[in-house]
């Protein structure tokens, strides 16, 4: 755990810089996309994800998390995400094109990786020794948020290794000691149960069994399973902190 | 009404038993239900199966004409449920006489029900390797995270099907996928060499093994070795996937 956060400082102290520019220009290129979602600002976002994405495997993972064990699969994790993402630059699967389904959940999301920090800070934490908006699960769930907000043709493969890293967040929420990856995992769990609805229930027209409302109950109970484990996880967290 | 030729009658049986090779039964069932049904119908039939194709020679009994078929055996997914019920309809045909209209009513009407939901067979076959995990002595995380990779890993495979890509790749990408992804659990201190070995099941090709195993066994050598020629083939692809994964984050196979 203490190579955990050690590492974490370092690239804080090092990067900060690079990552309140890449901040801004996250904060710029979501606003415009919510209000002037041009051909430009789709394909910058697509960008600025493949950049984003190759800096958590090359910065984070590969030179700052050098010290911790395994650091190469998390990059490599990573580095696939990256690839999906220009992948996806190419055939253009992800749209960018506003639903207007889920913008509640969506906006909480992408504010997300500015609470990260905050929660940090409460916890009585102090910089460099924080989570920031341009570590892992700042980044999936600010990805997951995105997806979510412009729902309408999404990638599938991404929001899949996005979903594992929840599943990761979970753990690491045991291991490492960081309550923050609770809100990934949180806010995670109601954003794949409606990617998931919405990408297969397209298919529902067609003629399978067993019956739709018998499979949304089964996702809903997933959800339901996921949700309790976290809740026992924050409780057995919390009697232990105590 | 018009009522059907003994052709259409030859090419209804040649099909019917394409169909349950298709779908992944073993051999010397199928012959079985074949000769059943062709024997409703007033056929004596001889069969010789192969690996992609089947040969079928039905020799009417009253018109003494003789019918050959030669069917391509189609690529079907596995369906316990097609099994189980045309395998009925066989017994049905020959018990109750059946009537050759009824007959490929009944066929047609249990060869176009429902499939099941893509979702539901995803969740299910993600449930089934997290059990797997569990069972090899695997510990929670692991197996909420081999669930994960099981997802991942076996929706790659149904896209890529999706757009017939060659099927040994298939393994190789799916079997990587899954594997990279439950060696996330290393990173962790639980049972992480297990959610990796585990989280490849899902890819093995049981049916072909076991029928493989049942047609040498009943004497159909020639399609029994092919399909576990075919089987083995799809194992070394889940090992080489497997492998990558291993090389990558582990620098070795152990």
């Amino acid at each position: 755990m203490e190579v955990f956060w050690r590492t974490i400082a370092n690239y804080n102290n090092a990067t900060w810089i690079y990552q309140v520019i890449l901040v801004i220009i996250g904060v710029i290129l979501t606003a415009r996309l919510i209000t002037k979602p041009g051909q430009r600002t789709k394909l910058a976002m697509k960008i600025y994800l493949i950049v984003l994405n190759s800096w958590i495997a090359i910065v984070y993972y590969l030179i700052y998390c050098e010290e911790r064990k395994y650091n190469n699969i998390l990059a490599l994790f990573w580095g696939i995400i990256a690839c999906l993402w220009i992948w996806d630059t190419i055939k253009g699967h992800t749209t960018f094109t506003r639903s207007h389904k889920h913008d509640i959940l969506a906006y909480f999301l992408i504010v997300m990786p500015f609470i990260y920090p905050a929660i940090s800070l409460a916890r009585g934490l102090s910089f460099p020794s924080i989570t920031s908006p341009v570590m892992p699960c700042s980044v999936a769930v600010f990805t997951i948020g995105l997806l979510l907000m412009f729902s309408e043709n999404i990638n599938m493969y991404i929001v899949l290794f996005l979903g594992h890293w929840s599943i990761i967040a979970i753990s690491k929420t045991y291991f490492f000691n960081i309550p923050e990856d609770f809100l990934l995992a949180s806010a995670s769990v109601p954003a794949l149960y409606l990617f998931f609805k919405e990408y297969f229930m397209r298919d529902l027209h067609k003629d399978t069994k067993p019956n739709s409302k018998y499979i949304t109950m089964l996702l809903i109970i997933l959800c339901i399973i996921i949700g309790s484990l976290l809740t026992a996880t924050l409780f057995i967290g919390l009697i232990q902190g105590k | 009404m018009v009522c059907a030729t003994p052709q259409q009658q030859a090419t209804f049986v040649a099909t019917y038993a394409a169909h349950l090779m298709g779908c992944g039964i073993h051999t010397s069932r199928v012959v079985r239900n074949t000769k059943r049904v062709s024997e409703s119908l007033n056929f004596a039939i001889n069969i010789s199966v192969f690996q992609k194709s089947m040969i079928l020679t039905l020799l009417h009994k009253e018109t003494h004409h003789t019918f050959s078929e030669v069917v391509e055996i189609p690529a079907l997914p596995i369906s316990f449920e097609h099994n189980s019920e045309l395998s009925a309809l066989s017994w049905e045909a020959i018990d109750q006489k059946l009537p050759f209209e009824l007959l490929e009513t009944k066929y047609n009407a249990i060869i176009s029900k429902s499939r099941i939901d893509p979702l539901f067979v995803l969740l299910l076959v993600g449930f089934a390797n997290a059990s797997f995990c569990k069972l090899f002595g695997g510990d929670w995380i692991s197996m909420a995270i081999v669930f994960s990779a099981t997802v991942v890993g076996f929706f790659v495979r149904t896209q890529m099907l999706h757009k017939h890509i060659n099927h040994y790749i298939v393994f190789i990408a799916s079997s990587f996928i899954a594997s990279l992804l439950a060696s996330t659990a290393l990173i962790f201190n639980i049972t992480s060499d297990i959610a990796i070995a585990t989280s490849v099941l899902y890819l093995i090709p049981g049916v072909p093994l076991i029928n493989g195993v049942i047609d040498i066994v009943e004497g159909h050598t020639l399609t029994g070795i092919s399909r576990l020629t075919s089987a083995f083939l799809l194992i070394i692809c889940i090992a080489i996937g497997l492998s990558i994964t291993l090389f990558l984050v582990r620098d070795s196979l152990i």
